[in-house]
């Protein structure tokens, strides 16, 4: 059944994603923050490997992105959900910014802040229900692109 | 540099990748991890997926680290205020995930959304989120001290 195979491909998506946070070690804040430390640059102290991440992230996305250009449709769905926002606003801006500091302090990101459940660390709950309310308030304050249209998938 | 670990990182890069190829081709959607997440708490229509693919997403690394304990040998956590602000662990976290909340949704787009998806769709608003984002972040890290 269609409506199976979809949430089979989003649980497939799902665990992909939680297995490539661990192995990259995405996971671990303090790795993180060592990444984004580049102020450690001149002692030797910095940790670049996260640095390696991204790209290859980028790149098998890249090529995805590509194919689908060639098709219709997806497979288990009838149009592609892409983005329609095309305009740079403050709230682009000023959210990242906000983000960037939030990252900053803690080293987690929205994705290993949840893949971070598996572990159960001291304090994680109070970050998560922080970053939950700060999601809500958010979505009341209004997202940048504003296009924020109810998603009937 | 005793951490340095480069091709765990590339191959775990590579993972998020497929995760997020399997997404959009299959359903179309982009594999974003704050709009998921945002998208679970109001009633929208489609928040089944969602919720599958959250629930995945923290199976696959419980699974994963199991399989592998060896790359969080040395544990994982989170981190301590910076003693010289003055501000409890507990107060310094909420901040920090608060701040993350409010800005991924504000901005529309974290490190998944934007910097894994949109740039692989050579987007203008992802590049510039993320040069924001991490800019941020670097010097966020250098004022507070926090490693």
């Amino acid at each position: 059944m269609a409506r199976l195979s979809y949430l089979a491909t989003a649980g497939v998506s799902g665990a992909l994603f939680g297995a490539g946070l661990y192995v990259s070690q995405m996971v671990d804040p303090l790795k993180v923050l060592r990444f984004i430390d580049f102020g450690a640059i001149p002692s030797g102290g910095w940790d670049p490997s996260l640095a390696f991440v991204i790209g290859p992230a980028i790149l098998v996305m890249f090529i995805a992105v590509q194919i689908g250009k060639r098709r219709q449709a997806p497979v288990f769905d009838t149009s592609f959900h892409e983005p329609q926002a095309k305009t740079i606003d403050a709230r682009l801006i000023g959210g990242a910014a906000l983000f960037g500091i939030g990252w900053g302090m803690a080293g987690i990101c929205p994705g290993p802040a949840l893949s971070l459940i598996a572990f159960l660390p001291d304090n994680l709950w109070i970050f998560l229900v922080a970053m939950f309310a700060g999601s809500f308030a958010g979505s009341l304050l209004g997202t940048s692109g504003s296009k924020t249209t109810v998603t009937v998938q | 540099m005793e951490s340095f670990s480069p091709l765990s990182a590339a191959l775990g890069g590579s993972l998020i990748g497929l995760a997020a190829a399997v997404l959009w081709l299959g359903n179309g959607r982009i594999a974003g991890i704050s709009g998921i997440f945002g998208q679970v708490l109001p009633p929208a229509g489609s928040t089944l997926w969602r919720v599958v693919f959250l629930v995945a997403l923290v199976a696959g690394t419980f699974v994963t680290a199991q399989l592998f304990p060896g790359l969080a040998a040395n544990g994982v956590r989170l981190v301590e205020a910076p003693a010289a602000w003055g501000v409890p662990t507990p107060i310094w976290l909420a901040i920090a995930g608060l701040l993350t909340g409010i800005g991924t949704r504000i901005g529309n787009g974290c490190t998944s959304g934007h910097g894994v998806c949109g740039l692989a769709r050579l987007s203008r608003r992802s590049l510039v989120a993320v040069v924001v984002f991490f800019g941020v972040a670097i010097v966020t890290v250098a004022v507070t001290g926090v490693v």
